[in-house]
């Protein structure tokens, strides 16, 4: 109570003294803001910004470095969160550390840091704002609040169980009075869920399991109450929202345990699946299950992005998501009816599409103790770097990998627990599709000269793809043509999904990679 | 250390929470760091590999599995890499102050995790197989009593300090097991958080089993047909005696993946460098690549000497990639052709 009447007054200070977040801004497309995880709820990741276009791109140039280890020191994190763009600061993240940065130099203005208990320091993907008040997940399975005019905390609150060998990485995304926070991990078999956290006192409103328990719809699809409590489906990957559907959109983490399956035979609902939440009370509306008993390793927590078309003829609200298992799925975000699956890249694993348009796995796919040889690997075709749909070519647009290992059962016992297995090899190739969503085809693919890395994208009105390659370049190609038209080595991968805004009259453009987040400006307007 | 480790848990818990604010650690000064630090730190901080020491084999299936998800470097790279962790943070490493799991990466779970004491576990086993294993399994995987790999109970135990209470007052035979001494449990505690540890990934259920299912003879009919192996590799040339210079499992995987250091006995063999040739403004050099994006071919010529251009339409940039015919037999090669082929492979002793 005494929390809660702590932050009341805070944030009342805060929008008194015009520092906080403007909810109406969560609603609109990003220009003078990057509110949210994904610049707006649609998971979309295109500005209407133009300054920045196809014909003057190559007099883009750099304005500004923030280097993290002068804050961190030699640790040397990654940058994988997508900044806030909120009044002139910028709001990121890597494990345990938040950082408020001058959106138009570049200097810092405070950061946090968290005195860690530990937990899998993988990666961070971002924090969410309510008012003025930021949330961050931290590795210890923590959310953090931190008043965003000086980065001091004003609560934290334990997420989920660290010694049970949770971990914490998702961007929390803020919806009404909504703070909807995922769990990860994958070491030890657990159950992944979500929660949705008031936005003043961090109490739990409500949680969605991604497994069932006993009883429940979807329990048919695992072989023991033992196996459900266990199941794994975590939910690392911030969601998407309707706000006319009032529907909140998740892609669910892999089943556990995680590659030797043996002893959770079944479709095992709802991992691997793209699921529609009530974002009042968090009851699932539909779902659709994008690899039905993986064991692989394919989570399907790629960003489920929302836009609407047209299918055959038809205006449709839809939702597409390139899968971790090379599959590009179309759904009708109303219903969850399937429009279009067809692969992005060329796979193996499958006997094809079955009559819903999902996938149906080979068993000899699966992983043998001798080995079975797998297309993707483990990496995945796809895997959380978000894509981008742009609304001016129609294209949807990914970082994607084509990548053979084998895949082998270690654990041959009848109870295979933890991983039990694992994939090796690696390589192969890596590449940006673009792909229509009409048909599901490849309009074009720009293949990389070396395979690798993978970067998010950003798509804006001015014709370009913003991304990055696996040779440290951050480019900007031609939307409609995949050409490339800008490059800029950063030193490291582009290891985020880069941002775009307009301040004073200047766009910017942001890219992280590595430790550093890069600011490019246009230094002469043509 | 056996003594103080049972009799000081509380201790222990100080220790590490003292530790927590210690400078960060950083990575042996050895030939080699800065390989690891550029290449491992573009994922994640390199310190993460100074969380748990590992034999070779251990570090060269670890840094496997790095590469399948995405590390780029050199084959020459990884190759150091795993020599480094292999020489620097192996079996008997001892996590330095700090270090460990605070810098998170490899190793999940508390910072504050319970060491294991094999010789404790090696007492606790003892007693888990007389008084525990008919109700909870060979595995501690469960049987008639729960599983306690994954039991909570055990999982936010440290040195018998919550199991203690557990198995004297809660746990349904109680008065069977209150004459348990304190000791006794510590034993226990060490025994469950080894079988916990077992599982974890960076336990000892990371290693192939067997990948010798296949046929030798129809092995060979691949090697000298439709596989095209023939074409460049023969059993008495380049390939003799390689079945003693690789385990199984190694042939398979650098059949399969040659670029990629495999995991197994044996030193890498140097790498084959990718050839390229650049003809630009009527002039070409060529050398081994040593890099190309979609802006910039760079070569190294004979001489050593280094060359970059700019790429353009005109320019003519052939690259020769040794090992094109193993990317495209990817495409192609079945199950059982691999099984048979490395069934082929191992005969050549």
């Amino acid at each position: 109570m005494m929390i809660r009447a702590i932050g009341a007054i805070l944030m009342g200070a805060a929008l008194l003294s015009g520092q906080g977040l403007n909810p109406k801004k969560l609603g609109e497309p990003p220009t003078d803001t990057w509110p949210t995880y994904n610049g707006d709820y649609s998971g979309r990741r295109f500005s209407p910004l133009s300054d920045v276009n196809t014909k003057n791109v190559q007099a883009l140039t750099l304005a500004w470095v923030y280097d993290t280890t002068s804050a961190t020191g030699t640790l040397g994190g990654v940058i994988k969160s997508t900044p806030l763009m909120v009044n002139g600061v910028l709001y990121f993240s890597i494990p345990d550390y938040v950082f408020a940065v001058d959106a138009r130099s570049g200097h810092e203005i405070w950061h946090f840091k968290w005195a860690s208990k530990g937990g899998w320091h993988l990666g961070n993907r971002g924090v969410g704002m309510h008012g003025s008040t930021l949330y961050v997940e931290t590795p210890d399975c923590n959310v953090v609040a931190l008043n965003s005019n000086d980065g001091s905390e004003l609560w934290h609150k334990s997420i989920c169980d660290l010694n049970e060998y949770y971990t914490a990485t998702a961007a929390p995304i803020v919806i009404g009075d909504h703070v909807i926070i995922g769990i990860s991990g994958d070491d030890l078999d657990i159950p992944g869920y979500l929660e949705s956290l008031d936005p003043v006192s961090g109490e739990v409103q409500w949680r969605w399991n991604t497994v069932p328990k006993p009883g429940e719809p979807g329990s048919e699809t695992w072989p023991s109450a033992d196996a459900m409590a266990h199941g794994g489906g975590m939910t690392w990957v911030p969601s998407t929202y309707d706000p006319e559907l009032k529907l909140l959109y998740l892609g669910t983490g892999n089943p556990q345990p995680v590659i030797a399956g043996k002893a959770r035979q079944g479709a095992n609902l709802y991992t691997e699946s793209i699921v529609a939440l009530h974002i009042d009370d968090g009851k699932l509306a539909w779902y659709f299950q994008a690899s039905p008993h993986d064991t692989h390793d394919w989570d399907a927590v790629e960003t489920p992005v929302l836009f609407d078309g047209e299918i055959n003829g038809s205006p449709r609200k839809l939702l597409a998501q390139a899968s971790r298992n090379g599959y590009f799925f179309v759904l009708d975000r109303t219903t969850g009816k399937d429009m279009t699956t067809s692969q992005f890249v060329k796979t193996n694993w499958s006997k094809g599409v079955n009559d819903i348009g999902q996938p149906i796995p080979n068993p000899a796919k699966e992983p043998q103790v001798d080995g079975a040889l797998v297309s993707p690997n483990q990496g995945g075709a796809a895997n959380w770097p978000p894509p981008s749909f742009d609304p001016q070519t129609n294209l949807f647009y990914v970082n994607a990998s084509h990548a053979f290992s084998e895949y082998y059962i270690f654990d041959n016992n009848s109870k295979p627990e933890g991983w039990g297995g694992n994939d090796r090899g690696g390589g192969g190739k890596s590449m940006l599709q673009a792909i229509d969503y009409r048909t599901g085809k490849i309009q074009w693919s720009h293949e990389w000269s070396t395979g690798g890395a993978r970067s998010g994208v950003l798509t804006t009105a001015g014709g370009l793809v913003f991304t990055g390659d696996p040779s440290e370049n951050f480019v900007a190609l031609d939307a409609q043509s995949g050409s490339a038209l800008w490059h800029a080595n950063l030193g490291a991968t582009v290891s985020n999904g880069p941002i775009t805004y307009s301040l004073d009259g200047t766009q910017y453009v942001i890219a992280g990679a590595g430790p550093n987040l890069f600011g490019f400006v246009m230094l002469a307007r043509q | 250390m056996q003594l103080l480790l049972k009799t000081t848990a509380g201790l222990a818990i100080c220790a590490a929470t003292v530790w927590a604010q210690q400078p960060a650690p950083s990575l042996p000064d050895a030939p080699g760091r800065d390989t690891v630090q550029q290449v491992c730190s573009a994922c994640h901080p390199a310190t993460v590999v100074l969380g748990k020491g590992r034999t070779r084999d251990e570090w060269s299936q670890t840094v496997s599995s790095m590469i399948s998800r995405g590390a780029k470097g050199t084959p020459a790279d990884f190759a150091t890499i795993t020599d480094y962790l292999a020489k620097n943070i192996g079996p008997g490493y001892k996590s330095a102050p700090g270090s460990a799991r605070h810098a998170g990466g490899l190793a999940a779970g508390p910072t504050d995790r319970q060491v294991v004491d094999e010789s404790a576990a090696s007492r606790g086993a003892v007693l888990y197989q007389g008084r525990c294993e008919s109700c909870h399994g060979a595995l501690a995987r469960g049987g008639s009593g729960p599983d306690l790999v994954r039991s909570g109970v055990v999982l936010h135990d440290l040195y018998g300090k919550q199991l203690t209470p557990y198995l004297k007052t809660r746990h349904p035979a109680v008065p069977g097991l209150q004459g348990l001494t304190d000791d006794q449990i510590a034993d226990l505690s060490h025994y469950l958080h080894k079988q916990v540890d077992d599982t974890l990934r960076s336990g000892p259920y990371t290693k192939v089993i067997n990948v010798l299912t296949g046929n030798a003879e129809a092995g060979k009919a691949y090697f000298d047909g439709a596989g095209k192996c023939s074409s460049c590799h023969s059993a008495s040339g380049d390939l003799a005696h390689i079945a003693e210079r690789y385990d199984a499992p190694t042939l398979q995987q650098r059949m399969l993946f040659p670029r990629v250091p495999a995991p197994g006995r044996g030193r890498m063999k140097a790498e084959k460098p990718v050839m390229v040739k650049v003809t630009a403004d009527g002039q070409t050099e060529s050398g081994t690549l040593v890099r190309m994006d979609d802006f910039e071919v760079a070569l190294r010529d004979e001489q050593g000497v280094f060359h970059a251009w700019k790429r353009t339409p005109t320019m003519q940039v052939t690259v020769d990639d040794p090992y094109k015919a193993h990317d495209d037999l990817l495409e192609e090669i079945t199950d059982s052709d691999i099984h048979n082929l490395v069934a082929y492979l191992e005969t050549m002793k």
